[in-house]
């Protein structure tokens, strides 16, 4: 079961925990399997000088790692059936998220639709960094049970 | 040997090729690691099998960057810009999957190439884990001092 249920009023308001986005992470994340020779891949999320050569000022993270970030707000919200029926929608990466910077999902009920035996909820979505700049944006939606 | 196509002259309808990875408990946790999420859903072995796949690593594993035939020439980069995912089946730790890669759109603003690419993700099974809808766009010094 999931911290959000039926009755959740619009304008409910959730928080994943803060996540640092340490180099460590980073280059665990994107630099492909340990075992790959040459580990970690020089890539614009890894290695600083490739990140440059492209006008970045330093390397960013990936989006898809607070992408799971976000995914483990959402199960935590609506349990596992996520996995099964859950739907990121209209997500824009808006910032560069930077190498130590820490990040926060946010999440905020703005719809709920009865379909059959369950409830579908719609969700706002951000990622926050430790500025409070959003980074990310965009929706989400889920079911629960309308019993 | 065929000479790689640079990714931003891929045209709507052409494919990268394919990637296939086998999901081993020391990826799995080399990602719970990297997403601070260690919840014993995907460490642990239930009777329904063993635990999910982080999915982190199918984001990270289905990016095109990761097809065997991505290539841009040096200088270049991809930044993911937009997303749309559909979850529609845990991943279980062990199994192989496989990701395909498909150009459904591509236009040009501000200088820029963008591509849109529909990837399907499914495991050896043939069940769908998840379908995405991933919009890029490609950066280089050079094409950033054109447009300045």
């Amino acid at each position: 079961m999931g911290r959000i249920n039926k009755d959740a009023p619009i304008g409910s308001e959730f928080a994943g925990k803060p996540k640092k986005m340490s180099w460590e992470r980073l280059w665990t994340f994107s630099g492909g399997p340990f075992t790959a020779e040459g580990w970690p891949k020089k890539n614009l999320h890894t290695d600083t000088e490739f990140a440059k050569k492209l006008g970045l000022p330093t390397i960013g993270a990936s989006a898809t790692q607070y992408l799971g970030h976000l995914t483990e707000l959402m199960i935590d919200l609506f349990g596992e059936s996520w996995l099964w029926n859950g739907k990121f929608s209209d997500i824009k990466f808006i910032k560069l998220v930077a190498e130590g910077d820490t990040l926060t999902s946010k999440a905020k009920v703005v719809s709920k639709e009865k379909t059959g035996s369950e409830m579908e909820v719609r969700l706002n979505l951000s990622v926050e960094n430790q500025h409070g700049d959003e980074v990310l944006i965009g929706f989400a939606k889920g079911f629960v049970p309308n019993a | 040997m065929a000479e790689k196509k640079s990714a931003y002259l891929l045209k709507v309808g052409e494919e990268f090729e394919p990637l296939e990875f086998i999901v081993t408990p020391e990826l799995n946790q080399q990602y719970l690691y990297a997403e601070e999420d260690f919840h014993p859903r995907y460490i642990e072995t239930t009777r329904n099998g063993p635990g999910f796949v982080h999915p982190g690593i199918l984001f990270n594993m289905s990016n095109n960057t990761r097809s065997p035939s991505f290539f841009l020439p040096p200088g270049w980069g991809e930044i993911h810009a937009g997303e749309e995912t559909e979850f529609l089946n845990p991943a279980r730790v062990g199994k192989k999957i496989r990701v395909t890669w498909e150009v459904i759109d591509t236009y040009e603003k501000k200088g820029r190439p963008w591509h849109v690419l529909d990837i399907l993700i499914v495991d050896e099974d043939g069940i769908q884990i998840m379908r995405r809808k991933m919009t890029n766009t490609f950066a280089s010094l050079s094409l950033r001092n054109q447009g300045e």
